[in-house]
């Protein structure tokens, strides 16, 4: 059961004086499948960051199931909420795939074979179980951002955050993360992901939270989010529907986020 | 849950834009703010050079201490960026004026002094007063590197490097050598913040932290050299290897003063190391 909830929540950078969160509420249950989205430099990745602690709120709250984050280390809260960073240049270290894995399950002291088996699922997971032995440098972007997201999965906490996950994948990769995050929800554990693939967000998350300027501007389901009506607010932050939502309104079908949501329209239609 | 509705916040014709963009550092428009940051960046190089053979062959505490004190603290102070200097050079020279001393006190061959003694470990006098010696050497170094190095734009450099006749293929690697180094820190700083996201816990004893350094070295130097590689790639496609001078729009004045200034001051070297080698000396 981990609860997180965000309120008032602003930080201004120190050394450049940017407002990147301008007074944030949110409240995430457990097991919530929310994906953040808005324009490049909305917050997004900030908001991230607080999530873990890694960043402290200039003002407001950070509560992980209720208690202030403040409170608690970032090492220790890397036991509840694994936040995987937008760059994988600028968090992969280790000479090997496994190692960079076991690096976090090592850190939350799991023993020799419990970290064993972590570390294969979550490479499996990301279809990187043949490439145990190769340099991270090797790997080429695309994967190599596929491990970072193994890195966190491997962690096995109940709230995983992923930073743009989508970016440079190919169908395949999406199809992954897709498969990961429908895992993830499986499994009852939390998943909060940023992504400018508004696909993606549409068919793999229950909830869309849309960030303009370190603001909420939308919240709902994508069903909400991605109507006619709110075309004008996504357009404000620079955000296109997905194309099945834009193909219903043409069709008056209402709101269909996904490609499934025209089909049973237009079935509920001629039926 | 309450969010099974849309919630609409804020106005949404409300422009985000501007406010956005990352300002620059107060003293990216040229000219530079002070007459130091002003210096062309040659003289900038020749001080702080001269003030590091100078710490050096000086000798003594006296001398090394005065040329840290006029030639880093006086215009590191003067041009408002005295804390920078002093917390980056600290930073800088601290590890090896540590082990120096310590190595000094306690080892120094032929000093008869004993100041006091920890267990086995004798400290001398002697040993005291050649690790305040090294000490002070290195941290004058460290501040005078630090000082230009803050002081001075890397593109003015290669620039002014450039107009005096170096090959562009020169300059780019010493342009590339110099800003390495702050890119080198920002990702050891991100790469640390994504290991403590991971549960490595650095917070708390000196030991914890040293512990999470370690590691980052490889894949720190590792990672600039593949972002020197690329820029390498991506000057040869826009024709940096063509043949030919280049023509400059801008580069920094270099008044005639400024050309005495530096032959006065590597002309120091040798008067020193003259009066050295007759033995004279400071304390
Ligand atoms: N380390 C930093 N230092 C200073 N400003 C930053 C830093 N990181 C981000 N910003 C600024 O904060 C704002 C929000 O950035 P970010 O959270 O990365 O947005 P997003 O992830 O939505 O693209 C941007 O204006 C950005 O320039
Ligand atoms: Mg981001």
């Amino acid at each position: 059961m981990t609860e997180l909830r965000l309120e008032g929540l602003v930080h201004v950078y120190p050394d450049s004086g940017v407002r990147a969160l301008d007074g944030i509420d949110l409240r995430i249950d457990t097991g919530e499948r929310v994906a953040l989205i808005g324009q490049n430099g909305s917050g997004k990745s900030t908001l991230a960051r607080h999530l873990n602690g890694l960043l402290r709120p200039t003002e407001g709250l950070v509560l992980v199931d209720g208690q202030d984050a403040r409170e608690r280390t970032v090492a220790s809260l890397a036991g509840d909420v694994a936040v995987c960073f937008q760059d994988p240049d600028r968090q992969v270290f280790s000479g090997t795939v496994a190692a960079e894995v076991d690096f976090g399950p090592r850190n939350l002291g799991w023993s020799a074979d419990v970290r064993r088996t972590a570390v294969a699922t979550a490479l499996d997971a990301v279809g990187l179980a043949g490439d145990q032995r190769t340099n991270p440098y090797d790997l080429g972007d695309s994967r190599r951002k596929l491990l970072t997201i193994a890195s966190v999965l491997a962690m096995g906490t109940p709230v995983v955050v992923l930073d743009e996950p989508t970016t440079g994948q190919d169908a395949r990769g999406v199809a992954r993360i897709g498969a990961i995050v429908r895992q993830l929800a499986a499994e009852g554990r939390t998943v909060v992901a940023i992504s400018h693939d508004m696909t993606f967000v549409a068919e793999h998350f229950a909830r869309v939270v849309v960030m303009r300027a370190g603001r909420i501007i939308l919240d709902g389901s994508p069903a909400d989010v991605f109507a006619e009506a709110a075309w004008p607010i996504l357009a404000s932050t620079f955000l296109e529907p997905p194309l099945a939502a834009v193909v219903g309104a043409r069709l008056d079908l209402g709101s269909t986020p996904t490609p499934d949501a025209v089909v049973a329209a237009l079935r509920a239609r001629t039926a | 849950m309450g969010h099974d509705t849309l919630t609409t916040v804020g106005d949404p014709a409300e422009p985000a834009g501007d406010r956005l963009a990352r300002p620059l550092p107060a003293w990216l428009g040229r000219p530079g703010p002070t007459s130091w940051h002003r210096l062309n960046p040659l003289t900038k190089l020749t001080i702080a050079v001269v003030t590091s053979i100078q710490a050096v062959l000086l000798g003594g505490i006296v001398g090394p201490s005065m040329v840290l004190l006029l030639a880093v603290v006086l215009p590191a102070v003067r041009t408002g960026v005295g804390r920078q200097v002093i917390r980056t050079s600290l930073l800088l020279a601290l590890p090896l004026a540590i082990s120096a001393s310590l190595v000094n006190l306690f080892f120094l061959p032929d000093a008869p002094t004993t100041l006091f003694e920890l267990g086995p470990f004798r400290a001398t006098e002697e040993g005291a007063r050649f690790a305040l010696e090294i000490v002070i050497r290195v941290v004058a170094i460290a501040g005078a590197l630090t000082l230009f190095y803050i002081t001075t734009r890397t593109s003015d450099l290669v620039v002014d490097l450039e107009r005096r006749g170096m090959s562009p293929r020169l300059t780019f690697v010493v342009g590339s050598a110099v800003t390495m180094v702050p890119q080198m820190v920002d990702r050891a700083s991100a790469i640390a913040a994504a290991q403590r996201a991971r549960g490595l816990d650095t917070e708390g004893s000196p030991w914890r932290r040293m512990r999470g350094v370690l590691p980052l070295v490889g894949p720190t130097i590792m990672g600039a050299l593949n972002e020197v590689e690329e820029r390498t790639l991506a000057l040869e496609a826009r024709g940096f290897t063509r043949p030919g001078r280049r023509t400059l729009l801008w580069s920094p004045s270099d008044p005639a003063y400024e050309r005495l200034v530096r032959w006065s001051l590597v002309l120091t070297i040798p008067v020193v190391v003259i009066v050295r080698a007759g033995g004279w000396g400071l304390p």
